[in-house]
């Protein structure tokens, strides 16, 4: 085991990757030279910019090129600088990566990562601060995965890369520097499968990325309550491991999901419902959600942490949940 | 330059040049005296483009821009205390403190948006051009943008129907790579473009196009008054490239002092400049207009230096007023999410 | 020279036959045939080898042909039927034969311009001296795909060929309200790619002008672009009536029409006669009435397959 930063779990997957498959090649801006965050840092001088590839600002063209590539069997990884850009290459992402498997009857495999950031931190506005994950979920053929700390980063990028599908990995921005253990050499985690980061009794409380953080926090505060609260981290929302989260709820009957996002629509929306279609009968209370208000990040430090969904707004949830109105 | 204005406007550019330059050192200043900014991208090293330009519009004109907005927004006139102020997040921002420097705007200057993302600002400048142009206003629509903006297909999409439709649209490409100083350093990207220049990929549209020093005024006036003539003329779009070198202070996300802050005795005292940066302010449009309005005996040493400390002595009040400006209502984040 | 011959009126006869057939409803979908552009599919194809790749777009029949896609594997695919190249599951706009080298069609109009962009990037990473071609309309000469992928393919010398089907009409309107630019190749020399303006009912002329560009880019030149330029007899999409074209100008590309004039230039040089002629229109008629035939024996896929192939793996 080894402390590294989320950043620097994400640099070691992308280097033993690019070490064990001649196949696999890092594409984005600037990604020779680094990225902004650090991401692939020392990739270029390793590999060479053969297979670090530094594009054009062209985001449309780069997840083209990197879904035809896929097809022709490369095992392209894409950075997509910010989510917020993701915008601009959603034709390619949404109506080529995700289908041409399908669309092929199966002859096309597109074994593509897209690693993109996310998250409201640091004032960046509403540009560069969304968390886009259920535009996602919403598209058959994309797999999504949410690392909530550096050993996952590790796992779950590992596991994508070598995944015959696309996956979107999405980091968080404020993550990015926080240090955890992380395996020593070859780390995957199985695209899939949730994470139980705290047993307890009383309620289920789903978080994924860095509300898990804030659901950690939370479920301390709530112990000193007497509310023995279960933190679940799915860590991979498409697939979602339902039968994780429903066995917990067998246990407790009360369920929380949290999410950065905004509430309307969200991954919370459709847990709960899936929820309820498999495990209503072991529900004692309402679900309820935690999210981002539905309104755009607002740039100004107090508006942003306004909109941020924070420990105590999480509590409160909890605590109706578990204690009733 | 000198020919075309009278004392009196060559003071209100350099005016305008100092408040950009003065506003975005203050603002790195503020930043490490440990207030929360968040990234910002400065314009220091440009502000020749966007003053010379902006001070050729007419009110009813519009603006896009990016992230790179501070000096266009001072350049129309924005209050530097609200501009300050919405950076720093207060509700006596422009925006209400829901912009930020990413997405400052303002509005009644004849901002249309301040897009931070690439490209973004372009198809909005051409829809302004669209709709100047189907009511029949004599307007013209300015975007401003970057060089990496030529690596997105919005620019050509924006571009062809431009042409096409003959819409009253200036393309200002502030190319800040030339010379990409710090580039072979690996600190920050040029352009990546296949062409052997920029303005080549216009060529194809028959859009008119030149490239200019955008560290020269006169040079930067010249082009802008033919392209602003040509759109009000129903001669339809202009392509202009403002050639700039980037100002090693400039790193992607969090800009430093790194050259000091400019002394406007640069100008006549060239030796006070560091040796270190001898070639960037060589090149510093603002240090050399300073050293035309000097040659040109339009002003001598002791004015610019007293202009000079009234932008300053004005800013340090902005800044103050912003420090001290309270922060909004948190309930107010979900103010405005619909008109 | 017969075997040009003979692929341009497979083509014909294949989206013929596909217009008689949506007619009686038996093949679905949004169709766009290519008549009139058969020449291009044919003579770049013909430049290629079996080992090249080739990513089409919404009008793709010809393409697939040409590059030797089963013919009643493509029945099949607009019948729905799951003996169809993609069980069924991809419909006329995306057809896929990757063993063929007909990598993708795809349904996005300049979506197909930078997907083509990996599939080359892929061909010179493989480094098996295969290149890619990617066919596309004038439509698409407007899109930001089309355009940050000429800047990609030039800046990184990919071995991509890019092959402009300049019909005129991006789907109802004419080329000229589009863009003020008329030949598409103007944008490729922008970034310094070669390119080329040939007449595309000119089978001969498409052949050589790819064959050119084909040799550059296995021998590392890069990319190069291809403007043929060349007429829809139909519609944007079967059912459109087209009443935005004059008929003088059908008509007159009627006379241009690409197969009757490359047989009158064969039987004129003497290369072949008039009845040798009609034997291979014969012949390409009789395999698609038989392929189609085939076709439509085929087994509906099962229901459950709504939700197979979802993801690989």
């Amino acid at each position: 085991m080894a402390e590294l930063t989320y950043i620097e779990a994400i640099n070691s997957a992308l280097r033993e990757e690019l070490a064990r498959d001649r196949g696999v090649y890092v594409i984005g801006e600037d990604v020779a030279l680094g990225g902004p965050f650090g991401a692939t840092k020392g990739l270029a001088a390793e590999f060479g910019e053969r297979r670090v590839v530094n594009t054009p600002i062209s985001e449309g063209a780069i997840m083209g090129l990197a879904t035809g590539a896929a097809a022709m069997g490369l095992r392209p990884v894409i950075e997509v600088m910010f989510v917020d850009f993701i915008t601009l290459a959603m034709d390619q992402l949404v109506n080529h990566a995700a289908k041409l498997h399908y669309m092929s009857g199966g002859q096309l495999g597109i074994p593509l990562t897209v690693r993109v950031q996310q998250g409201a931190a640091g004032n960046g506005g509403a540009q560069h601060s969304q968390s886009l994950e259920a535009w996602f979920i919403h598209v058959p053929g994309l797999k999504v995965v949410m690392p909530s700390n550096p050993a996952d980063a590790k796992g779950l990028l590992t596991a994508a890369i070598r995944d015959d599908s696309p996956v979107i990995c999405i980091e968080h921005r404020a993550l990015y520097w926080t240090r955890g253990e992380v395996p020593d050499g070859e780390h995957t985690i199985p695209i899939g499968r949730a994470a139980l980061r705290r047993p307890g009794k009383d309620v289920t409380l789903v978080a994924t990325s860095r509300m898990v953080e804030v659901a950690l926090e939370v479920a301390g505060t709530l112990a000193n309550e007497g509310i023995e609260v279960e933190v679940i981290d799915p860590r991979s929302l498409l697939p979602l491991d339902l039968d994780t989260i429903t066995a917990s709820l067998r246990k407790t009957g009360r369920l929380v999901i949290a999410h950065e996002a905004v509430e309307g629509a969200g991954f919370g929306a459709e847990l709960l419902a899936q929820v309820q279609e498999a495990a209503f009968d072991y529900l004692d209370a309402p679900i309820a959600r935690v999210g981002a208000p539905f309104a755009p990040v607002p740039a100004s430090p107090v508006l942003e942490q306004a909109f941020v969904p924070g420990a105590e707004r999480l509590a409160g949830a909890v605590r109706k949940v578990v204690l009733g109105a | 330059m000198t020919s075309e204005l009278n004392q009196q406007e060559a003071m209100e550019l350099l005016r305008t040049m100092l408040l950009i330059r003065r506003f975005e050192e203050g603002l790195i200043q503020t930043q490490k005296s440990g207030i929360s900014i968040g990234h910002f991208h400065v314009y220091i090293g440009q502000e020749c483009t966007g003053a010379a330009a902006i001070a050729l519009l007419e009110p009813q004109d519009k603006i896009a821009t990016t992230h790179r907005n501070h000096g266009h927004l001072l350049a129309r006139g924005a209050d530097p205390r609200r501009l300050y102020a919405e950076i720093l997040g207060k509700a006596a921002g422009y925006n209400k403190g829901k912009g930020g420097t990413l997405h400052a705007t303002v509005a009644g200057l004849g901002f249309l948006s301040t897009s931070a993302l690439v490209g973004g600002a372009v198809p909005l400048a051409v829809g302004a051009g669209f709709a100047a142009k189907q009511l029949g206003e004599r307007c013209v629509s300015v975007g401003f943008f970057g060089d990496g903006v030529l690596e997105e297909g919005v620019f050509f999409e924006s571009l062809n129907m431009a042409s096409l439709w003959k819409l009253p649209v200036v393309f200002m490409c502030e190319n800040n790579s030339a010379g990409a100083l710090g580039q072979s350093a690996g600190e920050y990207p040029g352009s990546t473009i296949a062409t052997k220049q920029l303005i080549d990929v216009v060529a194809p549209f028959g859009v008119p196009a030149s490239a200019v020093d955008g560290g020269d005024p006169r040079a930067v006036r010249d082009v802008t008054q033919q392209a602003l003539a040509r759109a009000r003329n129903g001669g339809g779009p202009t392509f202009i490239e403002a050639r700039t070198v980037r100002w090693p202070g400039s790193r992607p996300l969090w800009p430093e002092l790194s050259t000091g802050e400019t002394d406007v005795a640069f100008a006549w005292e060239p030796d006070r400049i560091p040796m270190a940066h001898r070639d960037w302010f060589a090149n510093d449009g603002l240090i050399r207009y300073v050293r035309q309005l000097f040659d040109a005996k339009l002003a001598n040493t002791k004015e610019i230096l007293a202009l000079d400390a009234t932008v300053r002595a004005d800013l340090a009040k902005a800044m103050r007023f912003a420090i001290e400006a309270p922060y909004p209502d948190p309930a107010s984040a979900l103010d405005d999410v619909f008109a | 020279m017969l075997r040009l011959l003979r692929t341009m009126w497979t083509i014909r006869a294949f989206e013929e036959k596909v217009s008689e057939l949506f007619g009686r409803r038996e093949v679905h979908g949004l169709l766009h045939l290519s008549i009139g552009q058969e020449a291009v599919a044919a003579g770049a194809c013909a430049a290629l080898r079996t080992t090249d790749r080739v990513v089409s777009g919404h009008r793709p029949h010809g393409h697939a042909i040409a590059k030797g896609v089963d013919i009643a594997s493509l029945f099949a695919e607009l019948a729905g039927r799951e003996t169809g190249c993609c069980r069924g599951k991809g419909g006329s706009m995306h057809l896929a034969a990757p063993t063929t080298g007909f990598v993708t069609a795809t349904g996005i109009v300049g979506g197909n311009v930078a997907l083509a962009l990996g599939v080359a990037f892929a061909c010179k990473e493989r480094e098996k001296q295969e290149v890619a071609a990617v066919f596309f309309g004038d439509g698409a000469g407007q899109s930001g795909a089309f355009h940050e992928s000429l800047n990609i393919a030039a800046l990184w010398k990919l071995p991509l060929l890019f092959i402009c089907e300049n019909n005129g009409y991006a789907e109802f309107t004419p080329l000229s309200a589009h863009t003020p630019i008329s030949q598409l190749a103007r944008h490729a020399e922008t970034y310094g790619i070669p390119s080329a303006t040939v007449d595309g009912n000119d089978v001969l002329a498409v052949r050589t002008a790819i064959s050119d560009a084909a040799a550059r880019a296995r021998a590392g030149g890069g990319p190069s672009f291809i403007e043929c330029m060349t007429y829809r007899l139909r519609g944007h999409y079967e059912g459109d009536p087209a009443k935005y074209r004059e008929l003088s100008e059908l008509s007159d590309w009627k006379t241009k029409d690409p197969i009757r004039r490359f047989a009158a230039t064969l039987v004129k040089k003497g290369t072949c006669t008039h009845e040798q002629m009609r034997a291979v229109e014969a012949e390409a008629r009789a395999s698609v009435e038989a392929a189609a035939q085939k076709a439509s024996t085929g087994a509906w896929p099962s229901v459950d397959e709504v939700t197979t192939l979802v993801y690989a793996g």
